[in-house]
């Protein structure tokens, strides 16, 4: 299964590079991945989700390089962090839009911060507000996208979840 | 667990209003700021250029000719070419604000927009031996 939702999440992300969505700015990208991530998360629990970060951070690690990997590690395992947490503490009160959303803004900022770590003289503070909003609609769009997935697969299986 | 709160449309409003606002001060803040345009390879600053000049300039920097900048008489400076494969950097698209930045990570080439005035961080400190 962990597999499985491994190569959907590569499936996506490069579905997603190789679309070029006119409306967005360079660089920032909804995070189709991020589905498959979420998806383990709510149903097959956090290590499965902490797993499939690592193993999407090596992914990238060797075909886009170090930096490339270092950034999808940092913002991966904040997302995914922030994510648990709230599911700790907030349990069935949060929603998924919500959960989604937050995971999408941690995302972004755990890239700005691996990016200010790397580069130490560059300041990108500025882009946080950007990102912040380009996280908003991020999360949006993956959580409706998984929502829709979600009844899909319901259809198709009985999902026990955890 | 539900798809969606009512409090979740309040908070996402109030995150992204705050957002607008600051990015509104922001850019009047800094919308008649002179400023330079710096260009690092590996973290070291290799050139700086006063985009305030009003002239069309295409350049690169030394040992990268692959990588091209475009200078344009409006102040606003680009990444023009680049032998990279996701073409970040030239979809970034044209410069002119402190604080924007470029960056070209297969080539490890960044350029940001930095205040005309603002003193180097390596510049010196003190002035010794000032005496006339």
């Amino acid at each position: 299964m962990t597999g499985l939702l491994f190569a959907a999440a590569i499936v996506l992300s490069i579905f997603e590079n190789s679309i070029q969505l006119p409306i967005i700015a360079p660089g920032i990208k909804f995070g189709l991945s991020n589905i498959a991530v979420m998806f383990s998360l709510f149903y097959l629990g956090k290590n499965i989700a902490f797993l499939l970060v690592l193993m999407k951070a090596v992914f990238v690690l060797i075909t886009r390089g170090a930096v490339a990997g270092f950034l999808s590690l940092s913002g991966g395992l904040l997302s995914v962090g922030i994510m648990t947490v709230l599911l700790i503490i907030c349990k069935d009160k949060i929603s998924y839009l919500l959960l989604s959303v937050s995971g999408a803004v941690f995302h972004n900022i755990g890239q700005l911060t691996a990016i200010t770590i790397i580069y130490s003289d560059i300041n990108l503070w500025i882009y946080l507000p950007v990102l912040m909003i380009a996280g908003i609609v991020s999360g949006i769009v993956t959580s409706t996208l998984l929502k829709v997935s979600l009844t899909a697969f319901n259809r198709l299986f009985k999902i026990k979840k955890y | 667990m539900k798809f969606i709160n009512k409090t979740d449309i309040i908070i996402i409003s109030v995150i992204i209003i705050i957002c607008v606002i600051f990015l509104g001060v922001y850019k009047s803040l800094n919308t008649n700021t002179p400023v330079i345009a710096e260009i690092y390879f590996d973290s070291q600053l290799v050139k700086s250029i006063d985009l305030q000049q009003g002239t069309e300039l295409v350049f690169s920097i030394p040992g990268h000719d692959h990588v091209v900048f475009h200078l344009y008489p409006d102040g606003s400076i680009c990444f023009e070419k680049s032998n990279c494969r996701d073409k970040i950097c030239v979809r970034s698209g044209r410069l002119n604000m402190v604080g924007e930045y470029a960056a070209c990570l297969p080539n490890n080439i960044i350029m940001k927009i930095s205040r005309k005035d603002k003193r180097a961080s390596d510049d010196a400190d003190i002035i010794i031996g000032a005496e006339g």
